[in-house]
């Protein structure tokens, strides 16, 4: 069984300040993470191979300036990762991105199952993992809890409608992760060093393509464009409700509903 | 004054009649919950028809389902020019296939110029597949759109790390130009109730779920979600009320779907344990709904709040500090306030 996970990196919130009465964002520190969901994905794929047969290759969600967080997949246990390179593959949106994806996953010899984080942590969004559903033809399973293979199906456990449910497809099946689904393992050591020093059993396990050898420039160009950031008027604290303490909680109630409903 | 006049003459009114097909248009994929169209698919009714009325162009409402027919009325109501209309035993629930043949098929035949769809699980599922189908942009989870009418591209805000700012984007050449909006991030439209059509009904093609449901997974636990994490903390203070209090701080945390939590003084008292404490020597917090029920709100508890997106506080005191960090402050006991509160969310 062929398992692909879709691994992206995002800035530490915990390191930015934004000030919105600024127009900026400030970051303190730049540190970056693995897609919280996306490590969930590769955990999952991990556990998969733990108990069966399985080859894990990790590939990027979006044009990477480093290797790191791939490196960082095989030192936790992926057999392979596919560094995406090329000045056209710079700019490419999830649409993009989708192509060059599907076309490396074709030249990997086709995926049983690509397993991606349902959500990035930054942007909210989760259209690439269903984009390459499309793109491969196959089943997609959204939001899941956990994910697992057995006689030649994929298993998931999803909520639906206040339930846990447990879900099959077969293969070729599309997976999201939820973020907090499962928590991702330690790199080993041994492996970790490895993978930085190019040595031992890892030590060809990273390998770079270029995107223009898998498709054309043309579909690399990026269907949706930024026009620039807004922020929110600053918070207006310390508003008091009055009346009757019936009175203020139906003032309270209202505005969690709205609160809750966004 | 008699009025009734007024309803004599709008009950004249003409029903509306759509433009020929194959004209672009605004459309939106309705929500259906419980029987009904989804409040947000009427924001997405109202959004698009002003983004329509700025194109030039008509508003379609499109409606899935088993039954529901009788539910493109209100679509019109809410200012849909065209209404289509699915109605197949098959399209009973949402199951990504069966609604994803239709869809496309619809959209291949008309040729949207603009696709919205709720930021919900049916629309969140559908709207990547639409667009990938028909290499169309997608724009997710928007809460607010403009338009620039030179090219005809709508513009989208997007929440950026849980809306600490947004981020414009837009997909200027490619069409459909698919959205999803956030429920409750655009007004509801008026809802003008002499407006009626007649929908088109579509020929529905059977489709198979790739996706089989096995069963329920009742051996399942979720992980627990770390207080961190959570999007919805209550939490109790020394002035919560007592045993009695903590209780209602129970009670309230269940009906929100939240967490239990407090400050120092809650576990002082024995209510919660050291990691439910909410401080900068505990635990952090960042969560979208922040319930402070008797905490006065010192420096250290206040400072580990300060990311989370609304904040209620409930003390008797009016000089509690904890007010200056509330988006909403009620000056009360707590077990006054909660009883009432816990059935104003009843309601």
């Amino acid at each position: 069984m062929r398992i692909i996970v879709i691994l992206g990196r995002v800035l530490d919130p915990s390191g930015i300040v934004v000030k919105g009465s600024a127009g900026r964002i400030f970051v303190n520190r730049e540190e970056y993470l693995i897609q919280p969901a996306d490590a969930c994905a590769l955990e999952a794929a991990l556990r998969i191979k733990d108990g069966m047969a399985a080859e894990v290759v990790a590939l990027p969600r979006s044009p990477l300036p480093d290797d790191d967080i791939l490196r960082q997949a095989i030192a936790r246990g992926a057999d392979r990762a596919i560094y995406l390179t090329g000045p056209a593959l710079k700019a490419a949106d999830e649409a993009a991105m989708t192509g060059v994806l599907t076309a490396a996953i074709e030249r990997l010899g086709g995926a049983d199952l690509v397993l991606i984080g349902s959500t990035t942590l930054d942007t909210g969004q989760g259209q690439l993992g269903l984009r390459l559903a499309e793109a491969l033809g196959g089943a997609q399973i959204t939001g899941a809890w956990q994910v697992s293979s057995a006689d030649g199906q994929v298993q998931a456990v999803l909520q639906r409608n206040g339930r846990y449910v447990a879900v099959e497809a077969d293969p070729p099946v599309v997976v999201t992760l939820l973020p907090g689904a499962l928590k991702l393992r330690y790199p080993d050591g041994v492996r970790l060093i490895n993978v930085y020093r190019g040595v031992g059993e890892v030590g060809d396990a990273l390998e770079a393509w270029d995107a223009a050898d898998l498709v054309d420039e043309a579909a690399l160009t990026p269907l949706v464009e930024s026009r620039g950031k807004e922020f929110a008027p600053e918070r207006e604290r310390g508003v008091r409700a009055s009346g009757t303490p019936a009175e203020m909680a139906q003032a309270a109630a209202d505005a969690l509903r709205q609160r809750m409903r966004r | 004054m008699d009025a009734s006049y007024l309803d004599l003459l709008m009950a004249q009114q003409e029903e509306i009649t759509e433009e020929a097909a194959g004209g672009g248009g605004v459309w939106v994929v309705a929500d259906v919950v419980n029987g009904s169209i989804a409040p947000v698919t009427l924001e997405g009714i109202g959004a698009a028809r002003t983004l329509a009325d700025s194109l030039g162009a008509y508003v379609y409402g499109v409606l899935l389902g088993a039954g529901g027919a009788d539910l493109a009325q209100t679509l019109y109501q809410a200012g849909a020019d065209g209404v289509r209309v699915a109605d197949d035993a098959g399209l009973s629930e949402f199951a990504l296939e069966p609604y994803l043949h239709v869809l496309a098929d619809l959209f291949e035949a008309e040729q949207p110029e603009v696709v919205i769809l709720a930021a919900t699980q049916q629309g969140q599922e559908l709207a990547p597949r639409l667009a990938q189908r028909m290499g169309g942009g997608l724009i997710e989870h928007v809460t607010a759109v403009t338009l620039d009418e030179a090219t005809r591209t709508v513009q989208g805000a997007v929440p950026i790390y849980g809306g600490q700012y947004f981020e414009i984007l837009a997909c200027p050449e490619a069409r459909p130009q698919f959205l999803t909006i956030e429920p409750g991030t655009f007004p509801a439209p008026f809802v003008d109730s002499y407006r009626k059509g007649e929908p088109t009904l579509l020929d529905v093609e059977p489709a198979t779920p790739a996706v089989r449901v096995i069963g329920p997974a009742e051996d399942f636990e979720p992980p627990p979600v770390p207080l961190k994490q959570a999007p919805v903390i209550v939490a109790a203070g020394r002035q919560v009320g007592g045993e009695a209090g903590f209780a209602l701080v129970q009670q309230l945390a269940t009906a929100l779907g939240g967490r239990v939590a407090g400050d120092r003084g809650a576990r002082d008292a024995g209510w919660i344990e050291a990691g439910q404490v909410v401080d900068v020597r505990g635990v952090e917090v960042a969560p979208e709904v922040y319930v402070a029920a008797g905490i006065r709100g010192d420096t250290f508890h206040n400072a580990a709040i300060e990311e989370a997106g609304f904040i209620l506080a409930i003390h008797p005191d009016p000089h509690a500090p904890i007010f200056e960090s509330a988006d909403l402050g009620l000056e009360a006991e707590p077990q006054d306030v909660l009883p009432a509160l816990l059935e104003a969310l009843g309601d």
